[in-house]
């Protein structure tokens, strides 16, 4: 029955992965939360910038941080960051896509017109009042808004390359990984975007 | 010399505009309130939960995410096994004698609904043949 023994055992170990260590588990655990900690603020503004909605930047977010926390935690942590901004991208594009054929198919049925009005937020809502930096906060909150309009106005891949690269700081390598595509491309969608927002910010910097 | 000059001047300009934009976002990153941060505190636990959840699954829970897959590689296995005949060799295309049984059946008649009451009479009178001689003594 020697060879029940060996079968059993087969069966037992294939049924049953070995568990990692508990403490590995948990140092594991603790990694990735630090990771998404740090990570998760820049990402959900990107998010917003890009959507112009913080509900659905926070539904891209939460989408991609349980992505990641399913699918790749069991990677090296060096790769996270451009695996969670490549979910990221490709949540944000889907949402975008969503509205646009939404959009065409709202345009059949009537109901009430949007109110561009709506679109433009006042500056002076998001500044406390009667604080001593009331009028530098109002300055940066307004050039932050031209930024953000800016962006919006880039072609997708240059907006992802240009948040990537200089809001999160990722190099060169990771952004390809991130965008899913060649340096080179990064590069010249990167190269592109400064010089648009050059022309369109320049007079206002 | 100008082009150099006007070289040194873009990429100073650039790098006023990557430092710029960086600060804002940063800021509007620290700026953001306490109902967002708390929102993405949550997301992140949940996160966290479903995959410490996900990781303690058993194999045979996660399986179905292989099942498209297996469907698939288990349909070409039976269409192959199927067309070079390992089951036919045992099945009724592969006995000679079934298949004549079949056209003396299709062709009697012009394989109308005569032949299929014959072959049903047939049947009949051998159960009958068969009770009869099991029933009778022998004399």
């Amino acid at each position: 029955m020697a060879s029940f023994d060996t079968l059993h055992h087969a069966w037992t170990v294939w049924d049953e992965p070995a568990p990692a260590p508990r403490g590995a588990v948990l140092e594991h655990t603790r990694e990735l939360d630090v990771f998404l900690a740090e990570i998760e603020r820049r990402a959900f503004r990107m998010a917003q910038i890009a959507l112009r909605d913080a509900d659905d930047a926070m539904d891209v977010v939460q989408d991609a941080m349980l992505k990641l926390a399913r699918n790749y935690a069991s990677k090296p942590s060096a790769e996270w960051r451009p695996l969670f901004y490549r979910i990221l991208e490709n949540g944000i594009r889907d949402l975008q896509r969503r509205r646009t054929v939404r959009k065409k198919f709202m345009v059949w049925l009537p109901g009430p017109k949007e109110d561009p009005d709506n679109e433009a937020q006042d500056p002076l809502d998001n500044v406390t009042a009667g604080g001593p930096d009331a009028p530098e906060l109002l300055m940066r909150d307004q050039a932050m808004q031209t930024l953000e309009i800016s962006l919006r106005e880039l072609p997708a891949r240059q907006r992802e390359a240009f948040m990537l690269r200089n809001f999160e700081g990722l190099d060169v390598a990771d952004t390809a990984r991130a965008m899913g595509c060649s340096e080179g491309s990064v590069k010249t969608h990167y190269s592109r975007a400064v010089h648009t927002l050059r022309e369109r910010l320049g007079e206002v910097w | 010399m100008n082009e150099n000059i006007h070289e040194a001047q873009g990429r100073e300009v650039q790098g006023m505009l990557e430092t710029r934009s960086r600060t804002l976002f940063q800021e509007s990153v620290d700026g953001l309130d306490m109902r967002v941060r708390s929102r993405l505190t949550q997301a992140r636990h949940a996160a966290l939960a479903a995959a410490a959840a996900s990781s303690r699954r058993p194999w045979f829970f996660r399986l179905p995410m292989l099942t498209p897959a297996a469907g698939v590689a288990a349909a070409a296995l039976l269409g192959v096994a199927l067309w070079t005949g390992g089951i036919g060799s045992h099945g009724l295309a592969g006995d000679p004698a079934n298949l004549e049984d079949l056209d003396m059946v299709a062709a009697s008649d012009g394989g109308s609904g005569d032949a299929l009451e014959m072959l049903q009479d047939d049947l009949d009178f051998y159960d009958f043949a068969d009770k009869a001689a099991g029933s009778e003594p022998a004399a």
